[in-house]
């Protein structure tokens, strides 16, 4: 039991201010209305209730995979592919080697249209935000292209580049270039003020506030912009993959899609989730090892602190 | 208050090495004829209508007003991030254009970069006048010393809670030994008992340094407790109106400044001052 506080009563200095009366003692105390009790959980269901987030997700997905499992009894195994015959193909199309063939083109071609992209997006976004001029002149051209349906220029790859793995990676640079240029832009407008009073008012030279303050600055920008690119960069990859000379997974839907091979398809598709999954969990690592402080402070930064 | 009783009533030495080199001058910092308008929708703000006036080497001067009377603005102007309509400031009778190397800036929004550890941002200001690796790393270790945060030099600066982060902020701008230091509401985000250590804090660091310190807030205790002069600043057009002599004995951290009759009498007078002649504006 916690002691009760009493109140006290500060006496009157009788040297500062000879004649005044202290007023009385303590005369009442604050009294202590409960203890906290740490609150127990207890009996059987305690280890259900203590994970019930992880079994809410396993039994849904359970759920779904029986369902799916089961219409396959009343359906044509064209138009639906059981999991038992989906996790069949897969491993046949991995045995054969033809999946994992399609899926290293794919994650190869993805990145390097990644990396292009990421040159160029970066590059131009933060040259557009540091130096007015080219702000100027490049403004209508980024608001043009960035509003072109890019899947609209899948043909002009073709013409510029053949059908082979050049246009492939072009189509996917050409994509995912848009969102990086666009958010690394608004990122560099919105560092100026705060940060970059800091590096005025330290003395930092033009090259220095743009390498240890403006990028650093727009870095929660550029990742925001590389999750957008990873998304509609995946687009492009399958669909550069159907339609320029069938390639890698791309390629590989389009073809079991002809044949009417749904096991097959769905085990391809299945695969390309995985692949963008596995790229969008690299970032989340890229970010939380080598820049932490973006998660740390997003929260804060809203509180204006 | 003359000089020799003003030092007479200084701990420590008046003047170290950071403030020496004058040319036999008093004045470090000089304000002449400063103007600056912000032209906005509808109507253009007058932050700064004419001011002028000089700053003593090695003094305390804070810059009191309420919000919109172009205190910030001053400051701003003075490490070159505004620039003046009209007027200039002269630091040791040359005219400044741009950013000076001899002043430093702590901010009220502390800013402290998030991706630098709290040693790296100290180095800062270090790294732009080009001082060697080791070097930075002596001094900052130094400045987290001084300041009473060895232990955290190496964590990164949003760990730290609001006053450890402005203890921080002050290290990274003495760091860089400047002649005058800038400060604009340097604890006005603190919650009270972090504000007064730090203003405690400070009053050392000044004593110790021998700095000249221009310091911006609008509370008139936290003024008359750092201060050697007050400039009261009124707003609609900003303009200085009066400049008063704080004639408290230092060190006032030896006793209640707060409790004292001339600080009660100095405060009485600077809060009428500020309501009776700015008022109807705001």
């Amino acid at each position: 039991m916690a002691r009760e506080p009493a109140s006290i009563a500060v006496p009157i200095d009788s040297a500062r201010y000879p004649g005044e009366v202290s007023p009385p003692g303590p005369d009442w105390v604050i009294p202590v209305i409960g203890e906290a009790r740490p609150r127990t959980a207890a009996g059987p269901w305690a280890w259900v209730v203590a994970h019930r987030d992880p079994i809410a997700k396993a039994l849904a997905v359970a759920a779904f995979l029986a369902v799916w499992q089961a219409s396959g009894a009343f359906l044509n195994s064209i138009f639906v592919s059981t999991p038992s015959a989906t996790a069949a193909a897969l491993a046949s199309l991995v045995g054969n080697g033809q999946l994992p063939g399609a899926f290293l083109r794919s994650l190869l071609e993805m990145a390097g249209g990644l990396c292009a992209a990421c040159v160029i997006g970066i590059g131009v976004g933060l040259l557009m935000g540091r130096v007015r001029l080219v702000e100027r002149a490049l403004e209508p051209l980024v608001a043009f292209g960035n509003a072109t349906p890019s899947i609209a220029l899948l043909p002009v790859m073709e013409v510029w580049f053949g059908i082979d793995t050049a246009a492939r990676v072009a189509f996917i640079t050409v994509i995912c270039t848009w969102p990086l240029l666009v958010n690394t832009y608004a990122g560099v407008r919105a560092v100026r003020g705060r940060y970059t009073d800091v590096g005025v008012a330290f003395g930092l030279s033009g090259w220095r506030q743009t390498w240890q303050v403006y990028l650093p600055g727009t870095m929660p920008f550029i990742f925001v912009g590389l999750r957008i690119a990873l998304a509609v960069g995946a687009v492009g990859m399958i669909l550069g993959g159907q339609e320029i000379g069938q390639a890698g997974l791309g390629g590989l839907t389009a073809n079991f899609g002809s044949y009417s091979e749904t096991a097959d398809l769905v085990a391809t598709i299945v695969t390309t989730t995985a692949l963008a999954m596995l790229l969008f969990a690299a970032f989340r690592q890229l970010q939380a090892w080598r820049f932490p402080w973006i998660a740390a402070t997003s929260a804060g930064r809203r509180r204006s602190k | 208050m003359t000089d020799d009783q003003k030092a007479a009533l200084r701990p420590g030495p008046a003047a170290t090495q950071t403030i020496e080199s004058a040319a036999g001058s008093d004045t470090v910092l000089e304000y002449v004829d400063i103007c600056k308008a912000f032209p906005g929708a509808g109507r253009t703000v007058v932050a700064l209508n004419h001011v002028s006036f000089p700053v003593r080497r090695g003094e305390f001067i804070s810059l009191v007003g309420p919000s919109g009377c172009g205190k910030t603005t001053l400051l701003r102007i003075t490490d070159g991030l505004d620039h003046p309509d009209q007027g200039s400031v002269l630091l040791e009778g040359t005219p400044l254009s741009g950013v000076s190397q001899d002043m430093a800036y702590v901010f009220q929004e502390i800013n402290l970069l998030p991706w630098r550890s709290v040693t790296k941002n100290i180095e800062l200001g270090l790294e732009a006048r080009g001082v060697p690796k080791q070097e930075r790393r002596d001094r900052a270790m130094e400045m987290l010393q001084m300041v009473g945060l060895s232990s955290v030099a190496d964590v990164p600066p949003y760990t730290l809670s609001g006053g450890m982060q402005q203890r921080v902020g002050v290290a990274r701008a003495v760091a860089v030994r400047p002649k005058v230091l800038l400060m604009d509401e340097p604890f006005g985000q603190l919650d009270n008992f972090t504000r007064e250590a730090l203003q405690v804090d400070i009053a050392e660091l000044w004593a110790r340094l021998g700095m000249t310190i221009v310091f911006v807030t609008h509370d008139v205790d936290e003024a008359i407790f750092l201060s050697d002069r007050i400039a009261l600043f009124q707003p609609d057009p900003g303009r200085l109106t009066e400049i008063v002599n704080v004639d408290l004995p230092r060190p006032r951290t030896d006793y209640d400044v707060r409790a004292d009759r001339r600080a009660i009498e100095l405060r009485s007078y600077i809060v009428s001052q500020l309501r009776t002649r700015g008022g109807a504006g705001s």
